[in-house]
Formats: C-alpha cells, sequence, structure tokens
C-alpha cells in the first residue's frame, strides 16, 4: 500500500495524476458554461412551436412540463450534470431511430449517444491523422531550413507555407476540391463512403449489419481500434526496448514489432483463417459478443481490406486541405526555435565531440528545439475545433463539427448540448495527451 | 623525450559584423608538448576563446578563418592518423629533425613527403614507425576527417561548462554518445568506462543515469571534465572551467584536474582571464593581449622575470596573499576596440614603457631569452 501511494506520489504519475484532476476541474467548468450559455438565451426550446398551429398553447405547456422546462433553474442544472454524468444525453429532436425495433427510450427518435458515438470517432481519425502530418511536415521542413540558412528550400518552403497559411481556408479548400476531385478526379468530391462499394456488404465477421447498424461505422471503428492498438504496442516496444544494451537487440526488437504488427493488421483486413479461429471461439462461448463486435477477426468471406481504402480515400483531400494550410505555422516556428537552440553551447559541444553532422542535428539542435513546437501545439488544440466544423462541412465529412453545426441550425437541442460537450471534452483529452507527451520529452517538467 | 603534440603558426582568424571586422585572432604561434600544460591568459575579450574554437574548427559562420596552420601530431604507427594526413601538409618528427612538405603517400615502412629544400620540391622518404611523429595541419582537412580529431585527439571544456550538457538527455548517455562515437563498444562496457570516469573527478556512479537539472553547478563541471576525458583525447583545451563555481570548489577541482592531467599524462590548454588559476597549473604560459599572443614562455621564467609590459602589468594585479584579488592597478585603460585595433603595438596606448616606434610598427614575436618569447620593442630585463 505505501508503495503504491509512492508510485502515485512520485515523478511522472504524480504529474499525469494532478493533470487528470484539472482536467475533470477544467470539464465541469465547461458544463457548466455550456448550461449557462443555453440558459442566457432568450425563451425556450418550445419557442419554435410558437408559430405552429397545431401547437396550442397547451400542449405547449405540456410539453414544457414533459421537459422540465417548468423546474427551478438550480435543479435543472443538477439534473443536466447528472445526465452526463449517468450517460442519459437525451433524444433528438430531429434524427429518427434506425434500427428496425423502437428504441427503449427514444423511441422513433435517435439517441443522442448514439449519433455522438458513431461520429466521434470519425473526427478523432481526421483529427489525429491531419495533426500528425502536418505537424511532422513542419517538424521536418523547419528544422532543414535552419540548419542551412540560405538554401533554395527555405526561401521556396517559407513563401509557400506563409501563402498557404494566410489563404481564406473554405476558399483553399474548394480549390482543392475543384483540382484534384472535380478536374482530375483522382479523389471523391466528399462524403465519408462511396456507397456503391459497401451495397452488398450485410454481414461484417459474424455481426448482421443489413438493417440498424452501419457497415461502415464496425469497419471504421476496427480501422481505428488497430491505428490505436498498433500505435500503443509499437510505442511500448519502442520504450521497452531501450532497455538492451546491444543497438542490434533493440533494432530486432523494433522492427520485429513492426513486422508482427503489419501481418497482423493485414492478416485482419485481408480476411483469413482468423476468421475461422474466432468463429470457432465464439461457438465455444457467446458471451464475448460485445468484444467481438470491435475485435473479431473476420470470417473469412469479405476482405475488409477494400473497405478501409474506401475510407481512406475520402479522407486523402480533408487531410491535404488541413496539412497544407497548416503546416507553415509549426515549420516556421520550428525554424526559429532552432536558430536559437542552434546556439545553445550543448550544440557546440555536440559538435566538438565529432559526431556526425545529422546527429548534432536531429539528436540535439532538433530534439530541444521540438520542445516550444510541443508547447504551441498544446495551445492550438483547443482552436482546432472551429477549422474542424469548417472542414468536416465543405467535405462533407460526417464528424463531431459537422454535426455541432448541424444541430444549431436546427435547433436539435439534445444533439447540439451533446456534440457541443463532447467536442469540449474530446479537445480536452487531446490537451491532456499532448502534455503528458510533452512530459516525456522534457525531463525537467517531471520532477517539479 | 619531450615531444610536441600541437604546433600553432600564425593563426589568423577575424569576425565579419556589421560594424567591421574584428581581429580576434592575430598571428597566433605557440607549441603544445606532450603531458604539459600550457595557460593561455589575457583580459576578457582578447580572443582567447577564439583561438581554441579555431584549432577545432568549432567557429561560428560569420568567422573567417584567413591564415595559418595547426599541425597535429600522433604517432607514426597510427594508421588512420597516417592515411588522414595524405595529400595534406604535414610535418614529420624523425631522429629529432623535423621535415615539412606534403605527404604524398605512405605505405607500412616508409612516408614519402614532398618536401621543398633548398627551394626546390623533392620527394623525400622516410622511415615509418612509431618514433616517426606524423604532424597533420588540421586546416587542411575537411569537415568530415576532422571528426576523428574531435574529442578523440582534442576534446575541450567549454567556458559555459554548465550549459555544455544537453538537458533532455541522461548525463551518462551523453557521455557513452561520444565514447561510442570514436571508439564502438557494447554499452555496458561503456557504462563501466563512464562509472570510471565518473569515479576519477569524484562523481557518484549512480550519477550518471540522472538528467542535467539535477546536478548542481560544481557536478555539472566535474561531469563535464569527464566527459572531456572520455575517449582518452591527446589534448584537453579547458576554457574557463571554473570560473562559474565559488572560490574553494573552484580550487579543489582545479587541482584535482591538475592531478588526473599528471597521472595520465595528458596535455592540457587552460584558457583563463585569472593568472592566479594559470599560475596553479601551467607548466607554460601563453598572455593574449587583444587578438595576438605577446609572450610566451615556461610559466618559471615567465613569472620570475616577464619581458612584456603587459604580462607584468597582469603580474602586478596577481595578488601575493592567494585569494584576494586586487584590480589591473598598474593598467590604465580599456582594452581595445578589436574592430579598429591601435596601430603598431595593440598594447601602446596603455603602455608605460611606449615609445615612438610603438606607434608606428608591429613588433616581431621574437625569442628574447632562452624559450621566452615576446613581441616588444623595448623587452623588459
Ligand atoms: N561570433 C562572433 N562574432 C563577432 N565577434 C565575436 C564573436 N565571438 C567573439 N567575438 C569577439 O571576438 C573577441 C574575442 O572573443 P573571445 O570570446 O575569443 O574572447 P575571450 O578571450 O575568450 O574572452 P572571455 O574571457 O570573455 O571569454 C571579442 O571582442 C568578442 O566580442
Ligand atoms: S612594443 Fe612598445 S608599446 Fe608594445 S609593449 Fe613593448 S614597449 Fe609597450
Ligand atoms: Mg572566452
Amino acid at each position: 500500500m505505501k508503495r503504491i501511494w509512492q508510485t502515485l506520489t512520485s515523478g511522472m504519475s504524480k504529474y499525469i495524476i494532478m493533470r487528470l484532476l484539472q482536467v475533470i476541474l477544467v470539464l465541469y467548468l465547461y458544463m457548466t458554461l455550456v448550461f449557462i450559455i443555453l440558459e442566457a438565451q432568450p425563451g425556450d426550446i418550445t419557442d419554435i412551436y410558437v408559430g405552429n398551429p397545431k401547437i396550442t398553447p397547451e400542449a405547449r405547456d405540456a410539453i414544457v412540463k414533459q421537459l422540465g422546462l417548468d423546474k427551478p433553474i438550480h435543479e435543472r442544472y443538477f439534473e443536466y450534470l447528472k445526465n452526463f454524468v449517468t450517460g442519459h444525453l437525451g433524444c433528438s429532436f430531429k434524427w429518427g431511430n434506425i434500427s428496425p425495433t423502437p428504441d427503449p427510450v427514444c423511441r422513433e427518435q435517435r439517441p443522442t449517444w448514439d449519433l455522438i458515438k458513431e461520429r466521434l470517432p470519425r473526427t478523432i481519425v481526421l483529427f489525429l491523422t491531419y495533426t500528425i502530418v502536418s505537424f511532422y511536415i513542419g517538424f521536418f521542413l523547419g528544422k532543414l531550413i535552419a540548419w542551412r540558412r540560405g538554401a533554395i528550400i527555405e526561401y521556396f518552403s517559407t513563401v509557400v507555407g506563409v501563402t498557404l497559411f494566410t489563404v481564406f481556408t473554405p476558399w483553399f479548400a474548394l480549390l482543392l476540391v475543384w483540382l484534384f476531385a472535380v478536374n482530375l478526379g483522382v479523389v471523391p468530391i466528399g462524403g465519408f463512403i462511396n456507397p456503391d462499394s459497401w451495397t452488398n456488404i450485410r454481414q461484417i465477421g459474424s455481426v448482421d449489419c443489413s438493417v440498424g447498424i452501419s457497415c461502415s461505422n464496425i469497419v471504421f471503428n476496427q480501422m481505428l481500434l488497430w491505428l490505436g492498438g498498433l500505435s500503443l504496442f509499437w510505442g511500448i516496444v519502442y520504450l521497452w526496448s531501450r532497455r538492451f544494451s546491444y543497438v542490434w537487440q533493440r533494432n530486432v526488437i523494433r522492427w520485429g514489432a513492426v513486422a508482427l504488427g503489419i501481418v497482423l493488421a493485414g492478416l485482419f483486413f485481408g480476411g483469413s483463417w482468423f476468421g475461422e479461429v474466432n468463429r470457432v471461439v465464439l461457438a465455444r462461448n457467446t458471451k464475448f459478443q460485445f468484444f467481438v463486435w470491435y475485435f473479431e477477426f473476420p470470417a473469412g468471406t469479405i476482405p475488409l481490406f477494400p473497405l478501409a481504402l474506401d475510407f481512406v480515400q475520402h479522407m486523402v483531400l480533408p487531410i491535404l486541405t488541413l496539412t497544407l494550410i497548416s503546416f507553415a505555422g509549426t515549420m516556421l516556428l520550428m525554424r526559429n526555435t532552432m536558430l536559437e537552440t542552434m546556439r545553445e553551447d550543448y550544440v557546440m559541444a555536440a559538435k566538438a565531440k565529432g559526431l556526425p553532422d545529422n546527429v548534432v542535428r536531429d539528436k540535439h539542435a532538433a530534439r530541444n528545439a521540438l520542445l516550444p513546437v510541443v508547447t504551441s501545439l498544446i495551445f492550438a488544440i483547443a482552436f482546432s475545433v472551429d477549422g474542424g466544423v469548417f472542414t468536416e462541412t465543405i467535405f462533407s465529412w460526417p464528424g463531431m463539427g459537422q454535426l455541432l453545426l448541424l444541430s444549431a441550425l436546427e435547433q436539435d437541442y439534445p444533439v447540439a448540448i451533446g456534440s457541443l460537450v463532447f467536442t469540449g471534452i474530446f479537445a480536452l483529452v487531446a490537451h491532456v495527451i499532448a502534455d503528458i507527451l510533452y512530459a516525456f520529452l522534457d525531463p525537467r517538467i517531471r520532477y517539479d | 623525450m619531450a615531444y610536441p603534440v600541437l604546433q600553432v603558426e600564425n593563426l589568423t582568424m577575424h569576425y565579419t559584423t556589421r560594424k567591421g571586422a574584428v581581429k580576434a585572432v592575430e598571428d597566433v604561434s605557440f607549441s603544445l608538448e606532450k603531458g604539459e600544460a600550457l595557460g593561455l591568459v589575457g583580459e576578457s575579450g582578447c580572443g582567447k576563446t577564439s583561438v581554441a574554437l579555431t584549432l577545432l574548427r568549432l567557429l561560428p559562420e560569420n568567422a573567417q578563418f584567413l591564415g595559418g596552420h595547426v599541425y597535429f601530431f600522433r604517432d607514426g604507427s597510427d594508421e588512420a592518423h597516417a592515411r588522414r594526413a595524405v595529400g595534406k601538409p604535414v610535418k614529420v618528427l624523425l631522429d629529432g629533425q623535423e621535415h615539412q612538405g606534403r605527404l604524398v603517400g605512405v605505405d607500412r615502412s616508409q612516408l614519402v613527403l614532398d618536401a621543398r629544400l633548398n627551394g626546390r620540391t623533392q620527394q623525400i622518404k622516410l622511415a615509418r614507425d612509431g618514433i616517426a611523429r606524423i604532424g597533420v595541419d588540421l586546416t587542411a582537412l575537411s569537415d568530415e576527417e576532422m571528426r576523428p580529431i574531435r574529442w578523440k585527439g582534442i576534446s575541450m571544456i567549454f567556458q559555459a561548462a554548465m550549459n555544455s550538457l544537453n538537458p533532455v538527455y541522461k548525463v551518462g548517455d551523453q557521455i557513452i554518445e561520444a565514447i561510442q562515437t570514436h571508439m564502438p563498444m557494447p554499452i555496458p562496457e561503456a557504462r563501466e568506462r563512464v562509472a570510471q570516469l565518473f569515479q576519477l573527478v569524484g562523481l557518484d556512479r549512480q550519477l550518471m543515469d540522472r538528467y542535467p537539472h539535477e546536478y548542481s553547478g560544481g557536478m555539472k563541471q566535474r561531469a563535464v571534465i569527464a566527459m572531456a576525458l572520455a575517449c582518452d583525447p591527446d589534448i584537453i583545451i579547458a576554457d574557463e572551467p571554473t570560473t562559474a563555481l565559488d572560490v574553494i570548489v573552484q580550487d579543489k577541482i582545479l587541482r584535482e584536474m591538475r592531478q588526473i592531467q599528471k597521472k595520465l599524462n595528458m596535455s592540457m590548454i587552460y584558457i583563463s582571464h585569472d593568472i592566479a588559476v594559470i599560475a596553479e597549473v601551467a607548466d607554460k604560459v601563453g598572455v593574449m593581449y587583444a587578438g595576438g599572443l605577446v609572450e610566451f614562455g615556461p610559466a618559471e621564467a615567465i613569472f620570475k622575470n616577464p619581458i612584456h609590459p603587459y604580462t607584468k602589468a597582469l603580474m602586478s594585479a596577481f595578488p601575493s596573499i592567494k585569494g584576494e584579488k586586487v584590480k589591473l592597478a598598474a593598467l590604465p585603460g580599456e582594452p581595445p576596440d578589436l574592430i579598429k585595433p591601435p596601430s603598431g603595438c595593440r598594447f601602446h596606448p596603455r603602455c608605460p614603457y611606449a615609445t615612438e616606434i610603438c606607434e608606428r610598427e608591429v613588433p616581431k614575436f621574437i625569442e628574447h631569452k632562452p624559450k621566452q618569447h615576446a613581441a616588444c620593442w623595448n623587452p623588459l630585463t
């Protein structure tokens, strides 16, 4: 017990725990803010029925009563918080239920949580991919142009980067759509899937998705889980391999893990004898039904690869747009901090040690220049929400940003509140992850 | 027998700035022998660090190398060194004789040199064995050829030693990195080596797995010294190795460094603005003023009978009772601006012995007493 306490209160763990506590506090404040903003609006949500001749004032009062709008504000506030904690996000006013049987709570309407559950992963994928791609490109170019001042690449990438950075986003997005989708036809114009590829798909693995459940969601979630799982696995193996003293041992372990991950993913998405194994397991024990819904190896019939590729094709254009308009920020910041760290004594010392040029550049100069850039990235996360709304709308990517805009426009209050809160949660979680990552990058943070 | 490990000849280097060229190193020549400690002393801004950086070719972008030679000597049996020297200007020391020229070939038994003798270029052949010492001109090497010389040949303790540790890596790993670059070995062995180095400089071996910010100033200083020793270099340049420390720790570390240097029979160049520090550690002293070397010779002789008036002025500031420091009382004025240094002898505006010629002509750097060189028109006796 004492040891557990010690681990929890020391160094990194303490840092992470403190951060998580802070996040819970911020989340609470954020939800309160959302509540206040909604309360501060004139009238109540039944105002939309004012012009409707079918709804008499009596009926309207009944609705008010049914929705609990007649209760005093503090009661409603606690109800609102309680609903989030217990996961009751209400029913959409506009979206109909898609399952063949009526929903136990919402009956013919679609539960808000159902919408969010479906859309949040799509936003996460888009956001994460573009963040990593644009960050890496910015980091890489910034590093190079600082290291070789005055090279042609410096002028070129600075001019291109700054131009793209300052250009009006929607206009540029439409330009890219016009160029790549309309003129060249190499990528789809927008959307999330190509319905033609999915018409004959009625079953993914053992899950029947002909009615009520979207087949594309199953495949998409599996793709997401694999991406996350593999990254986690590779990350852990990478850290763990550092225990080994010999470079070749580390390399064998690292490349072995990479190969293993790729083979497993290939087998999974390629559809194969894994399906058989899975059927056998399922036949013995159906308790894992839920688990299987996500992790199941598909039953050898249809390879998932072409289906997964369908998403990837639809993601190319939004990611390209977001990357092009945002990499310059990272690049210029990286260039500046790199120029500063290059003057540091430890960089001179690294050179004096006779290390190869690229080691001095990457391991010493760039590694330290990275820190302020990551900090700025952490701050930028909160601001990327509006970019998400733009992009998802322009490319009709059915994610949280689009849901937020649609529900706000259609006055679908339960969904609007739900998506607002979950967008906030998502931004917060991303913020915390980036923060913790930063603590791993900078040893000076961990011990304070 | 003493033999040189480094000969510096007519080194000249300026920094380009918007206001004009900063003449930071002007015609500096000196030599360093095996196992010897040379002290470079001079007021702040006189170009001591610049000399060191020019030797190691670690100059900033705005530096302009204008001429001179830096011969770095190693045994004739060192294969890599001999190969590196092919095609480069070299000095070869064999049987007490010095041969200078361009090395055109090496094989197992001999060195072939294009040397200028009596005004003609001749090819000479020299026996190649452990006695022959090949000094290659570092200024003629490419960056890639220079890499193995750095740290393995000449390592350096930087002026801001505290900042020469990268904050994001463990101290031990930063030393191992240097070891792995120059003498690849399995990590456990390298770690053991670091542990021994830590012991040598008086640090606990547990500290190698700590980050720089967990070290105190004195500990960082010791770690940096351990790092400089990591690859058994022929020469260590210690640029103000202790200025950031308090006097007691400073004294202790200096004494320990001196001990290590004697024990490993290493050659060292100590750089300091504090002549008391130099007096404590150096066998030979070089006095710098405004970018130039004004006096150079054995420490004993210089401290007893300085030839150059500037040396004398420095020494009068050197407290007779150790510990207490007196300002340069005998020296009025400021060190000159290196963009527009005074004509003739750069010291003349401040020199109590200046005569008319001092303002007009640059005094030659010559041997006034046995082994004691100075650049002065009116040498003191
Ligand atoms: N990168 C640079 N660009 C321009 N001038 C420089 C540069 N580095 C040094 N100088 C100038 O060159 C001169 C010599 O500097 P240097 O650092 O070699 O002096 P120093 O003797 O080591 O002094 P200190 O005791 O302060 O370390 C100084 O006048 C300094 O201002
Ligand atoms: S040359 Fe003249 S000015 Fe210079 S140090 Fe000697 S006496 Fe003084
Ligand atoms: Mg200096």
